[in-house]
């Protein structure tokens, strides 16, 4: 049972995270399926800083863990400038943009990774080895029966992730840039008519989902791949955009929806576990969140309402 | 300065600018550019551009090696490399198709895994004759392609679901599904893939002799071509490509005008599902005999780039197939003849689709410039 919530939390919150982004962007109006290119160049980005600088200090000190999330966060940011220069400056299709950005994130950080690799290392790999970043236990409420699961092994960038998440639903709904950027989505013109600059907010929900799902994809990379490698794109961006529409648009429901799919992913593992199944029986465990998705996305989709100017390139002009 | 501008201006209006030729000149203009940063990148790695893109060409059979192995020749590259083209061309036909009426069909990867493993099965590993397997092949990727893609577009069509969300759902589950029951039940212990599919049922003949050299002679390649005029009769002469075009426009017009768009956006997925299920089993019974478990193609993703290079049109789509296959097939044969890493193919794919995705800015930005050219010459 507590295996289920630590191994299911240390895969929901990276998730949860980068869905927050998502929700960034997508309410100021911009269609974001770049995530996945995002979260991968990010993590390139952090994986690429973490392995320099562990080569110039060594030993066990966790600085490059907390530089790598950091840069990280700045690789996902400057990626994400191509998805906002193609959306709002240039105008193209913000879906076809989003696909742009994913496949040349993947080609880059796949020839940069090979590249640094056999030029700089003098090893023909295509994956920077991170390890499992260190895990915390806090002592006293991790005895609570069942609940204190939730405290116990933890990776320390849930910290981080919580506490930035609970910075991001402040700013959405309790500011006033919040309310510009959720009416970004909904009306433009009427943002425009107030004096505000359409691009300009949009451009700052962009750059906070590039941010946002960087980190989410190092946390990926130090957690369940313990490594950088084109093994990071495995759908974690196509997620949670799957999390944020399943959750209307709303950072806690969205949180709701990405905590269901990390204890459906632990909770199958460990069944195959506890029935003794033949190891190919994963996979049909790595379908439940997929499946579930798509299940859910049934019941919930016509229910669920985008915001209204979403995927519509603002023309100033337009009636 | 106002003068250097006006022959800067006067530049980009020739090039890109003439609007009849835009369709044509954007994604050469795309292609260029990504050629010369890829050139660069090349070039700054400490490797000659030129060399190695000439490399491209070899590894594809149109120019020929410094040497062969025996009984090998450029026809059994250039051979091996319509083998190659022949998945991409119905790909991107099912990437075009779906987004004429305004889907974006993400799932064709997927779609083809389906197809080609169900005609594995089915036909693959059983003793039929060739000439009742290989048409039985072709069957059942069609049908198996065009369910997957059909339920993409009802799962839209009936609860309102994003195509993109849905078809990646879908990649994962198939890709998972399948590799499942190849581990399962059709493993080859030693190859680590699926076991082979009979020689009957393959839809490329190996090993044939012709004139001393020996090749495989794709036959799906003569399906395609015919494919792609079939595709662009329906789209440009028949009532249902018209209705698809004006989904694709405006929902609400088409609406309007009595379309029946629900039903229309199934239709037209399940179209472009055909096309990627014939993408699969020309690709997983054809180029190759046996498939990978946990593995997508990316020729599914590269048919993306493919059909927007060749502006959605299925006669420009041989083009644009035909180049993004040298880029990708010629890799292998550059990486090891210069050194350069084989990945930079799939940059300088993606950078070609970073400019091509620019061409609605482009015309509308030289629009304007020719507006503004005009008016300046109206008042001299």
């Amino acid at each position: 049972m507590n295996t289920i919530i630590i191994d299911g939390l240390a895969f929901s919150l990276p998730l949860f995270i980068m869905a927050v982004g998502g929700i960034y962007s997508e309410k100021s109006g911009v269609t974001n399926l770049a995530l996945e290119g995002l979260q991968g160049f990010g993590a390139f980005i952090g994986a690429l800083v973490a392995v320099l600088v562990a080569e110039k200090i060594g030993g066990n000190s966790s600085l490059p863990f907390y530089l790598a999330m950091i840069f990280a966060m700045v690789g996902g940011l400057l990626f994400s400038l191509i998805h906002a220069l193609l959306c709002i400056r240039f105008k193209a299709d913000m879906v076809i943009s989003g696909v742009v950005v994913n496949t040349l994130a993947m080609a880059l950080t796949v020839f940069l990774t090979k590249q640094v690799n056999t030029s700089h290392f003098h090893a023909p790999s295509d994956k920077f080895v991170l390890g499992v970043c260190g895990k915390v236990t806090i002592p006293g409420i991790s005895k609570i029966p069942v609940l204190g699961a939730v405290f116990t092994n933890m990776y320390p960038f849930e910290f981080v992730i919580v506490i930035i998440a609970c910075i991001a639903w402040f700013v959405m709904y309790k500011t006033r840039f919040g309310l510009h950027l959720r009416a970004c989505g909904e009306n433009p013109h009427a943002v425009d008519a107030a004096g505000m600059q359409v691009g300009k907010i949009r451009l700052i929900g962009v750059m906070v989902s590039g941010a946002l799902s960087g980190l989410g994809g190092i946390c990926f990379a130090y957690s369940i791949s313990a490594n950088f490698s084109p093994s990071i794109y495995v759908g974690y961006g196509y997620l949670a955009i799957a999390a944020y529409i399943f959750g209307n648009w709303k950072i806690l429901p969205t949180l709701g929806a990405c905590l269901l799919f990390g204890f459906a992913r632990s909770g199958g593992y460990k069944l195959v576990q506890i029935l003794g199944m033949p190891s190919s029986y994963q996979d049909l465990v790595m379908i439940l969140p997929y499946a579930l998705t798509l299940f859910l996305l049934i019941f919930f989709s016509k229910k669920n309402r985008a915001p209204r100017a979403l995927g519509a390139i603002y023309d100033k002009g337009a009636r | 300065m106002n003068k250097k501008m006006n022959v800067f201006e006067r530049m980009v209006l020739a090039t890109i600018g003439h609007e009849k030729r835009q369709k044509i000149a954007i994604p050469v203009f795309s292609i260029l550019i990504a050629l010369i940063v890829g050139g660069v990148v090349i070039a700054l790695l400490g490797h000659n551009p030129f060399y190695a893109f000439y490399n491209l060409l070899q590894g594809c059979g149109i120019a020929p090696k410094a040497s062969y192995a025996g009984k090998k020749g450029m026809i059994t590259d250039f051979m091996d490399f319509m083998d190659n083209l022949t998945p991409m061309i119905f790909a991107a036909l099912a990437v075009a198709v779906a987004l004429r009426s305004g889907l974006f069909n993400i799932g064709v990867s997927g779609q083809m895994l389906a197809s080609g493993f169900l005609a594995t099965v089915i036909v693959g590993y059983s003793s039929m004759a060739a000439p009742i397997a290989k048409p039985l092949v072709i069957i059942v990727g069609i049908l198996t392609g065009a369910c997957v893609g059909g339920l993409i577009g009802f799962l839209k069509y009936k609860f309102n679901i994003n195509e993109v969300v849905s078809s990646i759902m879908l990649n994962y589950i198939l890709e998972y599904i399948i590799s499942f029951f190849i581990n399962m039940y059709f493993v080859d212990p030693v190859s680590r893939q699926s076991k082979n599919v009979s020689a009957a049922a393959r839809l490329t003949l190996t090993d044939v002799e012709i004139g001393g050299y020996k090749m495989d002679i794709p036959l799906g390649i003569i399906l395609a071509i015919l494919t792609v005029f079939l595709v662009r009769f329906v789209m440009n002469r028949t009532v249902l490509g018209f209705e698809m075009k004006a989904v694709g426009y405006s929902r609400t017009a088409a609406k309007y005008a009595g379309i029946k768009v629900g039903k229309n956006i199934v239709i037209s997925m399940f179209i472009s599902g055909a096309l990627a299920g014939l993408a699969g089993v020309t690709y997983y019974l054809g180029y190759f005999a046996s498939i990978q478990p946990k593995v997508l193609t990316s020729t599914g993703f590269d048919a993306i780039a493919v059909s927007l290079l060749g502006n959605n049109n299925p006669v420009g789509i041989i083009f644009s197939s035909f180049l993004i296959t040298v880029i990708g097939k010629g890799s292998t044969y550059m990486s090891s003849a210069s050194g350069v890493q084989q990945e930079i193919a799939s940059v300088i794919t993606g950078i070609i689709l970073l400019f091509s995705a620019c061409g609605a800015f482009v015309r509308y930005k030289t629009g304007r410039m020719r507006d503004t050219l005009k008016e300046r010459k109206e008042e001299n």
